[in-house]
């Protein structure tokens, strides 16, 4: 029973799921403090080259996904210069960032590409849950990062709605001239949570390449789960468990050829598989733009817009 | 109460009342320098000398004739895909799709190059594989630009995600399919079938340059009038400055929507089109994913969304793009090819830093007025010429459905 075809899609689907979950947890965190970053699948692409550079060098993992992390966080940082800062478009300035970083990963990705990764991230099943029946094989079969992908969904709900800190997020978000006239520094608010947008992107990235993909293929090594995580942010309503839900659900659609087999259907090309996942995104976003949902919940009311005090 | 510096001194920006032009020059020249900057510190780190790179490619991209020419070549569809962003761009409607309505524009003028097959005269049979990519390209941003109109769904996601559609379309087409346009007697590798030659530009002389060339600086200078001098044209750059605005004048701003993105389509799809009848003449899906979509985006910028100026921009692209190619042929050292894609990248990095310098000018003196309590909030001190600026709002896009600015009003 622990072996049939929907067991392991599901348990694929939360593997799948994870670079996904964290970089939209990241995103969901600067999107929250009113900065829109683009940029994710330009951070996802060279948080994997670093990370495999890195592993490769250290001979560790956890060193890799450091360094993912951190390649991902400087990237936003840059993305933070621009548009907090420099006041610049955001939107452009995270295509920017998507195309410095595609460009840049390729580039330094150049003498590894195609070669296996020795030093992979490696399974830990956990004690006991690991042998309960469907669910053990499902989601306690997998890594450590995906199960810190839970703490950190639960860390980052906690965040918001719990302490002082998510409480002047929220207020920078909604309301930049607000939280600035109660003494919240908007400016440093702002970069905090684009950097830390970065790192988890970054992590995202970084967990793609030690743990799921084979070895790095340039751009069709991410192949737009960066764009998807962006979807899934707003699909999530800027909530932290409905984005850690929507994740496994995107998954799932990530590895549609997996479970179309289990299903029995065949025939179906290769490449009209690989469309689904895309497909799917959209037909979420405009029917979450068709319905009763146009009004939004959860959207920061000042995403996109530099808060600029003097100029009001 | 949080304990900033309120003196005087501080560096302050200040809104310029108009955009001085020498600095529309300046700062592109900085942001291209600082972008070479930022390649040799790449260049430095994969063991390869900045200084020699950078000499060929000044040389096989700019300054001798054969490159020069290999440069229009290259900058031929650049050009188009760099309107096809400015016309959205400037209207802050972001298609980022131009890469897959290029690919479907190909795909579309293949098609009816094959189909119409070798008996037609060249003008038709060329005119029809411009319209056909123009169609092409408008197809494929059809859904994004009917459901921005209407419904509000943020263009941004939707139009780049279908680039990863039209992808594997095109893949499918020649790679998983024994379509239409797959060449039926390539059975070892599948390749396209080449389109007859009356569908093919014709060339100039022994360059690579085509008519393509000539189309897309049509194209800039149809596009240049139609936004200066038409009505739609007018229309847009109401919605563009504001929607409300547009909305309280009268000017459907459905339609004014719907205009920009079909336009910015077609001009991705042409450029698809004089992809196959210039350069590829068969539908060659490895040699179309250049990135030619992305990279209108960064000419449309540096080109402060100029129609006019997209055309010099280009060129300078197509230049470095060029070079990248002409470099793996070096001896001695590889240099990757991405080395053109991570040098765009950052010329529109430092490009979007520097807009800010073009806009604002930095005080470092006392503020005009003597600063009671805390300095910056004594907004009143720019008096002359805050509203002057014709520096554009503040982008409203969000991902997902319409910010609320847009879709208030019924």
């Amino acid at each position: 029973m622990n072996d049939t075809a929907l067991v392991l899609t599901l348990a694929a689907a939360v593997a799948a799921g994870t670079p996904l979950a964290l970089a939209a947890l990241g995103e969901l965190l600067t999107e929250r403090a009113g900065v829109l970053n683009l940029g994710v699948e330009g951070m996802m692409l060279l948080g994997a080259v670093a990370a495999f550079l890195a592993a490769d060098g250290s001979g560790s993992p956890a060193v890799g996904l450091l360094a993912g992390m951190l390649t991902g966080g400087a990237l936003a940082a840059a993305h933070a210069f621009l548009s907090v800062t420099m006041r610049a478009n955001q939107i452009v300035s995270g295509l920017a960032l998507v195309i410095f970083g595609t460009g840049l990963s390729t580039f330094l990705g150049q003498p590894i590409e195609g070669r296996p990764l020795a030093a992979r991230l490696g399974g830990a099943a956990v004690p006991v849950l690991a042998d309960l029946p469907v669910v053990g094989r499902i989601l306690f079969q997998q890594d450590l990062v995906v199960y810190a992908t839970w703490v950190l969904a639960l860390l980052v709900l906690g965040y918001l709605g719990r302490t002082r800190a998510g409480l002047s997020l929220r207020a920078v978000g909604e309301s930049p001239a607000t939280a600035d006239a109660m003494g919240v520094r908007v400016a440093a608010v702002r970069y905090a949570h684009t950097i830390a947008g970065g790192l988890l992107a970054g992590a995202g990235g970084a967990y793609l390449i030690l743990a799921r993909v084979p070895s790095w293929a340039q751009a069709a090594t991410t192949n737009g789960i960066g764009w998807i995580a962006l979807a899934l942010v707003v699909f999530a309503s800027w909530r932290p468990l409905r984005v850690l839900a929507g994740a496994y659900l995107f998954g799932a659609a990530l590895r549609a050829n997996f479970a179309l087999q289990a299903a029995g259907v065949r025939g179906v090309p290769a490449e009209v598989l690989a469309m689904l996942p895309y497909l799917l995104t959209i037909a979420v976003l405009v029917a979450l733009s068709a319905g009763d949902l146009r009004r939004r919940v959860g959207a920061p009311a000042a995403l996109g817009v530099p808060y600029v005090r003097d100029e009001r | 109460m949080s304990g900033r510096p309120t003196g005087a001194r501080r560096p302050r920006l200040e809104r310029r009342s108009r955009v001085a032009p020498w600095l529309l020059v300046a700062v592109p020249a900085v942001s291209v320098a600082a972008a070479l900057a930022v390649g040799a510190v790449a260049l430095r780190l994969i063991g390869l000398d900045p200084l020699t790179v950078y000499r060929e490619m000044l040389r096989s991209g700019f300054t001798t004739w054969f490159g020069f020419t290999d440069t229009l070549s290259s900058a031929t569809p650049l050009i188009l895909t760099g309107l096809a962003a400015a016309v959205a761009f400037r209207f802050h409607l972001y298609n980022v799709g131009a890469e897959g309505q290029l690919y479907v524009g190909a795909i579309a003028a293949s098609g009816v190059a094959l189909a119409l097959g070798p008996d037609v005269p060249q003008a038709a049979a060329v005119v029809a594989v411009i319209l056909a990519g123009m169609a092409g390209g408008m197809l494929w941003i059809a859904v994004p630009a009917l459901t921005r109109a209407w419904l509000g769904t943020s263009e941004i996601i939707t139009t780049l995600l279908l680039n990863y559609v039209a992808l594997y379309l095109m893949r499918y087409l020649i790679f998983g399919s024994a379509s239409f346009w797959r060449d039926p007697t390539s059975t070892n590798f599948p390749q396209g079938l080449r389109i007859p030659a009356a569908a093919e530009f014709p060339q100039y002389g022994t360059t690579r340059i085509h008519l393509g060339l000539l189309v897309a600086v049509i194209a800039a200078v149809l596009v240049h009038v139609a936004l200066t001098r038409t009505r739609v044209g007018y229309e847009l750059r109401v919605y563009g400055d504001s929607p409300a605005a547009a909305r309280y004048a009268g000017i459907s701003v459905r339609r004014a929507v719907l205009v920009a993105l079909l336009a910015s389509g077609a001009l991705a799809g042409l450029a698809g089109a004089g992809e196959i009848a210039g350069r590829a003449r068969q539908l060659d899906p490895q040699g179309l994913a250049l990135g030619l979509g992305y990279a209108g985006i960064i000419v449309a910028a540096l080109a402060r969304y100029n129609p006019l100026s997209v055309m010099l921009v280009a060129v300078l692209l197509g230049g470095i793009r060029n070079a990248g190619t002409a470099l793996q042929s070096l001896p001695g050292a590889r240099v990757p090819i991405a080395i053109s894609t991570m040098l765009e990248g950052a010329l529109l990095l430092f490009t979007l830093g520097g807009e800010l310098f073009v806009r604002y000018r930095l005080r470092t003196g006392r503020s005009p007025q003597p600063a009671a309590g805390p300095a910056e909030a004594s907004a009143g001190a720019p008096a002359p010429g805050v509203p002057a600026s014709p520096a554009e709002p503040p982008p409203a896009s969000a991902p997902g459905p319409a910010p609320a600015s847009r879709s208030e009003q019924p």
